[in-house]
């Protein structure tokens, strides 16, 4: 909502119409002779060189699937193999164009991209920087396989290829020398150095990827455009559309430096199925993807649609394309047709389609097509191509050798090493910024942003010499605890962005980013659509590329609208990368409260479930700030939750007030927040200051002395001190603000029964929210855990308090009946 | 008018007795002062003598029994007298539970709500950490009344056990049952040997022992301090005591003296180890190791600490006296903080006495030995033998605590004086 931009009813109640560009279908016309032109016969002869790579990569996978033996290598796969026989024309044509700074994320079927763009990059590269970047990588462990059984000895080029085709064959046989160690395997496999970006199991995973990566170039100015390869059944993917939409947004080139759109193409490679589902008469209303460019561009994503059975018509379209995106033109949208002659895996019986139509399209095989014209205008001879054919064949049988051989490719020894995977779940590093060398872009020295001033005034304690406490509108809040690390750290790291929905101007829905609108430019800090999948899904890509981000979702409820990209994109790349991918992103998410069943719901539990994300819920303005410090600081994706309730509480812990420099409260430290000998509650975000009112009541009307610990992380968490604290009192009540069932405090209960079972009074008990949707506020008390259920439920299940009337039902036969309903 | 004779309740702490002998069988008569049965708790014996003349008209215990205090023995009263309604009333209050009549609730479970389980549910329910608790301090579980939820017993349950001295007596299970056998050896022929039970007594110095030298670090400290003084004392306070109306003060009650106003200076030593927890004492409270006809005492003079040498003195006096005659509170028997144990009399230069457990110490008093100083004088030397529990206390700390022992003994004066 940029105060420069005016909305002017008298405009937008005018009438008109809405005009549109025709979208070009298989307008490829070159002639021979233009052809000729562009590429010397070596162009051509490479082209079909790549293809045949491809077909026979992806034949010599088939055997091994279906019969178990390539030409008399044996090996069972068990693992998936989703093959794009017939694809071939339209990835070589797509890489031909590319330069390593140009970068490609994939889907599941993306062997024949990988190795596309993978060819295309040796071609490209000196032999110097070639074989350095073999060397170096994962320490030389994929080059000591392969060097030496070159058939050209010590032809780095020729050893490259061999580099290639076995580091991804490895990495589908899930072997260590594989390009990820096996952990990513065949739907996952890629290779930085040669700009071959992850590709994603999960169908249309690329584009909110490739956004990220855009955004990266863009706000960092790095050279090169970055591609999303989906298939037509992505179309369907609501993280698809919003990031094309997403990538659209007037304000890039109407908001932001120099006006240039996101360097960005979505390429669809239409293979007429999404598995089984025919998105052309059947599940889709577009016909072609192509159409799709008109609804969420200006410039209709300069979307057309080409025939992907013919490469010269492909690098034709591409080539325009990223000339279009280096000009400042994106983004791009572009339909490769094309057609996978073999199942959709080796299990798809291609029930949905006819063997006429099979056959129809390998009649019209594009490998075939091409070398026919190659011999027919005089490139190449018949047994020239032949010759290239046998050598691709006696190269892949060599490497199909090589990552069966379990002495040459070992797969990870888990019973030598078991914590090899726990090792990589995490990269724990702490990088104070992603880019040296480079200044961060910014509006103003920090010390004359107004917000900076205005915190200056406040009182970095609650409470004032005399133990007053300090007027709200005075006090250092929790909200400026995270202003403070956050501001800090755009002036340190230089590729430090920050976007969610109404972030600029606004300053946040809670204004915690009142402030940086001053301070940021828009390529470092703005507004993103309502779109929170592409949000951070994007962030996720960011990363990839070597970028730090925050990314935020307003309410936490929100969280199930970007559910894949938080559950399998931002947990999962640093391990499904073998450690060579970095995550440092910070997901803010607020929970809420006073706005009903959805908006006021606290999901730890669904974060803290996945392995991957680390999670904190800091309830001060001390440890807010401390724990945004080191999240930023470190290289794991972290989701931060904060409570709408807290926002504007002072510090009331920490001696001399929350310090005016740099700090860091270590993630994974439960802290005491008040000393006690008789029961320990542990609490879960803004409960702890319920629980500390509960342990008043305790102490106060019942002699009872609780201590308050503050959980503040969730993943990781030390049970250390609280185990420490349960030997001393016997009892301890696990509260939290999310829905009871399968919660954190459930999760943590059943532990501290395991590690502290000899030392309990009773079993320890999990208090949160009913198993309801959340009530309207004025109902809110019968909800979330309020200090009087705290003792309730101390009195009914852990100790008897004499005196005290329970007017909350704890009983076990309450509870296994509302369990018998569901509640 | 028949009469029932119950078992005594010999101290609070005390939950029943063993009759180790029965001087009757139903029918005898008896008359007023003949001894009925000899009992024992796991520290002390007694006799039970007739109040009156009688015939024994009913018996309800045999010798070996376990019988719970206050529970009839056997009744006394005139051969052909009706006792049927006394047997029914017996049976009546016997029903009472000692629990319930005995074991004050916990006030705050007084109010909170009746335990939904207790009754009809003979489920037993306790929580891990009251289990430990009891076993750590040898509560009586079965007298624990629970008042957790569901009736579950809970640490609070355990403690007021404590407090109301509800401990376990001897053990009585059958060792044999379950640990393995030595390997038998040819049996002598029976006039060379002569096998005598256990006496609870034994049994319990014997558990008590063997738990504490297998359950801790212990280990002895030697030292020994110039006895001129107090040996000089001992010789005046003899010549003017009952002129001066002066108990007879021994060298050993020097020594628990001076133990007693030193060791509170040293926390560790006057200590009990619990496991995860050490607690410290305010006072010393003195166990005084009394050699017996039935075995090892260790009566307690509370809060010797407080007490001048003379009171010291008459009141270590006369719980050994009833230590010895065996009719020594049972409440005297427990509460220690720091025990002493003289072998000294019986010519022994030094030994290493074994710690009463949860006690951290132990210190053993030698004879006097004669010794050369420099000057080539002989002085009269005490030895005395600290044993330690190094889980509790390391060596540098319990030898300064030795020092400053032999140092107020040697200036035992100057002690007084404090």
């Amino acid at each position: 909502m940029p105060k420069s931009q005016y909305i002017d009813p008298q405009k937008v109640f005018q009438p008109g119409f809405l005009t549109f560009d025709d979208i070009a279908v298989n307008q490829y016309a070159k002639t021979l002779e233009e052809e000729k032109k562009l590429y010397t016969p070596q162009d051509m002869l490479r082209i079909y060189h790549d293809m045949v790579v491809i077909r026979e990569f992806e034949t010599m996978l088939n055997e091994i699937k279906v019969k178990s033996v390539y030409n008399g290598v044996e090996y069972n796969n068990p693992g998936p193999a989703h093959l794009s026989l017939g694809q071939e024309a339209s990835a070589v044509g797509e890489a031909y164009c590319l330069d390593i700074n140009d970068i490609t994320f994939g889907s599941h079927r993306s062997h024949g991209e990988i190795i596309a763009k993978g060819l295309s990059a040796i071609e490209k590269l000196d032999e110097t920087e070639l074989y350095d970047i073999m060397k170096e990588f994962l320490d030389g462990s994929i080059l000591r396989v392969v060097e030496g059984k070159e058939e050209n000895k010590g032809n780095i080029k020729d050893i490259a290829k061999n580099f290639l085709l076995y580091g991804a064959l490895a990495e589908i046989f899930a072997r260590t020398t594989g390009f990820n160690k096996g952990l990513g395997g065949s739907m996952h496999a890629f290779f930085i150095p040669f700009g071959i970006y992850p590709n994603n199991a999960i169908v249309g995973g690329s584009a909110p990827c490739a956004l990220g990566a855009a955004l990266y170039k863009r706000s960092n100015k790095k050279k090169g455009i970055v591609i999303a390869n989906f298939g037509d059944g992505a179309c369907g993917r609501g993280p698809v559309l919003e990031s094309m939409g997403m990538s659209a947004m007037d304000q890039i080139k109407q908001l932001w430096d120099g006006g240039a759109g996101l360097p960005i193409l979505f390429n669809v490679f239409n293979n007429f199925y999404g598995m089984g589902g025919q998105t052309m008469g059947e599940t889709a209303g577009f016909g072609m993807p192509a159409r799709l460019g008109a609804g969420f561009d200006r410039n209709q994503m300069h979307a057309e649609s080409v025939n992907g059975y013919n490469p010269l018509a492909v690098i034709d379209a591409v080539t325009r394309k990223k000339q279009l995106l280096l000009d400042g033109k994106g983004p791009a949208l572009l339909e490769v047709k094309t057609y996978r002659t073999t199942g959709h895996s080796p299990s798809d019986s291609s029930s949905y389609r006819t063997p006429e139509e099979i056959e129809a399209w390998i009649d019209a095989d594009p490998i075939a097509a091409y070398a026919e014209k190659l011999v027919r205008v005089g490139i190449a001879k018949a047994e020239q191509l032949d010759d290239i054919k046998d050598s691709i064949v006696r190269r892949m049988t060599m490497i199909c050798k090589l990552a069966t051989d379990d002495e040459l490719s070992p797969r990870m020894d888990l019973n030598k090493n078991p914590d090899a995977i726990s090792g990589i779940m995490f990269s724990n590093q702490k990088v104070a910024s992603m880019e040296t060398g480079r200044e961060p872009e910014v509006l103003m020295p920090k010390e004359d942003n107004p917000r900076v001033k205005q915190i200056a005034g406040k009182s970095r304690f609650a409470y004032d010499e005399n133990g007053k406490a300090v007027p709200k509108t005075k006090v250092y809040a929790l909200r400026d605890g995270l202003f403070e690390a956050i501001i800090d750290k755009f002036y340190e790291d230089s590729t430090l962005i920050a976007y969610g929905e109404d972030n600029r101007d606004w300053g946040g829905a809670y204004a915690v980013y009142r402030g940086l609108t001053e301070a940021l430019p828009y390529h470092r800090f703005f507004n993103a659509p309502i779109s929170e999948a592409a949000i951070v899904g994007s962030a996720v890509g960011y990363a990839m590329c070597g970028g730090r981000v925050i990314v935020e979702l307003m309410y936490a409820d929100f969280i199930g609208c970007a559910g894949d990209e938080i559950f399998n994109q931002m947990a999962k790349w640093q391990a499904m990368s073998a450690g060579i991918l970095k995550m440092p992103i910070v997901l803010r998410v607020s929970v809420g409260s006073k706005y009903g069943a959805q908006h006021s719901q606290d999901w730890t539990a669904l974060t803290a479930h996945i392995p991957g994300l680390k999670v904190v819920f800091p309830a001060t303005p001390y440890d807010a700030k401390g724990l945004m410090n080191e999240a930023l600081a470190g290289t794991d994706p972290v989701v931060f939750f904060e409570s709408q309730r807290i926002y504007d509480i002072g510090e009331q812990f920490h001696e001399g007030g929350v310090p005016e420099g740099y700090y860091e409260v270590k993630m994974g430290e439960p802290d005491i927040k008040r000393a006690g000998k008789d029961i320990t509650i542990l609490t879960i975000g803004a409960t702890l200051y319920r629980g500390l009112e509960a342990a008043d009541i305790l102490e106060e009307k019942y002699g009872i002395s609780a201590e308050v610990i503050d959980a503040r992380s969730i993943v990781p968490f030390n049970y250390e001190p609280v185990i420490e604290s349960v030997k001393k009192t016997g009892k301890i009540i696990i509260v939290g603000d999310a829905c009871e069932r399968n919660s954190v405090m459930k999760d943590m209960a059943a532990n501290i029964t395991e590690f502290a079972f000899d030392y309990l009074d009773a079993p320890p008990v999990a208090l949160g929210s009913r198993n309801w949707i959340t009530p309207a506020f004025e109902l809110e008390k019968f909800f979330f855990p309020y200090p009087d259920a705290i003792i309730d439920a101390i009195h009914e299940k852990i100790v008897p308090i004499a005196g005290h009337v329970s007017t909350h039902n704890y009983s076990d036969i309450e509870k296994i009946e509302r369990s018998k309903n569901g509640i | 008018m028949a009469t029932v004779v119950i078992m005594p309740r010999q101290g609070q702490s005390v939950e029943s007795c063993v009759i180790t002998e029965l001087n009757i069988k139903k029918g005898d008569t008896v008359a007023a002062g003949d001894t009925l049965f000899s009992y024992e708790t796991d520290k002390s014996s007694f006799e039970e003598k007739a109040a009156t003349d009688g015939t024994i008209l009913e018996l309800f215990a045999d010798e070996g029994d376990d019988v719970p205090c206050l529970d009839p023995v056997l009744i006394i009263g005139t051969p052909g007298e009706d006792i049927s309604a006394l047997i029914a009333e017996l049976n009546r209050t016997q029903a009472v539970d000692v629990d319930t009549a005995e074991i004050e609730a916990p006030k705050p479970a007084a109010a909170a709500p009746a335990p939904v389980a207790a009754s009809g549910d003979k489920f037993f329910r306790i929580s891990p950490r009251a289990k430990n608790l009891a076993a750590k301090t040898d509560a009586d579980l079965a007298k624990a009344q629970g008042t957790g939820p569901g009736g579950r017993i809970i640490e609070r349950d355990i403690n007021t056990l404590l407090d109301a001295g509800y401990t376990l007596p001897a053990e009585k299970t059958d060792d044999a049952a379950e640990t393995p056998q030595p390997a038998v050896a040819p049996i002598p022929e029976a006039a060379e040997f002569e096998d005598i039970k256990l006496t609870n007594i034994r049994k319990v110095i014997a558990k008590s022992m063997h738990a504490s030298l297998s359950d801790m670090a212990q280990l002895t400290l030697n030292s020994s301090f110039n006895a001129t003084q107090i040996t000089a004392y001992r010789a005046a306070v003899k010549e003017k005591s009952e002129q001066l109306g002066l108990p007879n003060i021994t060298l050993n009650d020097m020594i628990l003296f001076a133990a007693a106003r030193t060791a509170p200076n040293h926390r560790s030593v006057n200590a009990h180890y619990l496991d995860d927890t050490i607690r410290y004492f305010r006072h010393c409270s003195l166990g005084v190791a009394v050699d017996t006809e039935r075995g090892l005492i260790v009566p307690t003079v509370f809060n010797a600490d407080t007490l001048s040498l003379a009171e010291l003195s008459s009141q270590a006096k006369a719980i050994i006296k009833e230590a010895q005659s065996g009719s020594i509170n049972p409440d005297l028997l427990r509460g220690a903080t720091f025990t002493v144990t003289n072998l000294g009399s019986l010519g022994v230069e030094s030994f290493t006495p074994v710690i009463n457990p949860p006690q951290t110490c132990i210190l053993g008093v030698n004879n006097i030995t004669y010794r050369v100083k420099e000057d080539g004088s002989a002085y009269p030397a005490m030895g005395l033998s600290l044993t330690f529990d190094h889980r509790a206390i390391d060596g540098a700390p319990a030898a300064r605590f030795l020092k400053e022992l032999c140092e107020n003994l040697e200036n035992f004066s100057l002690l007084l004086a404090k």
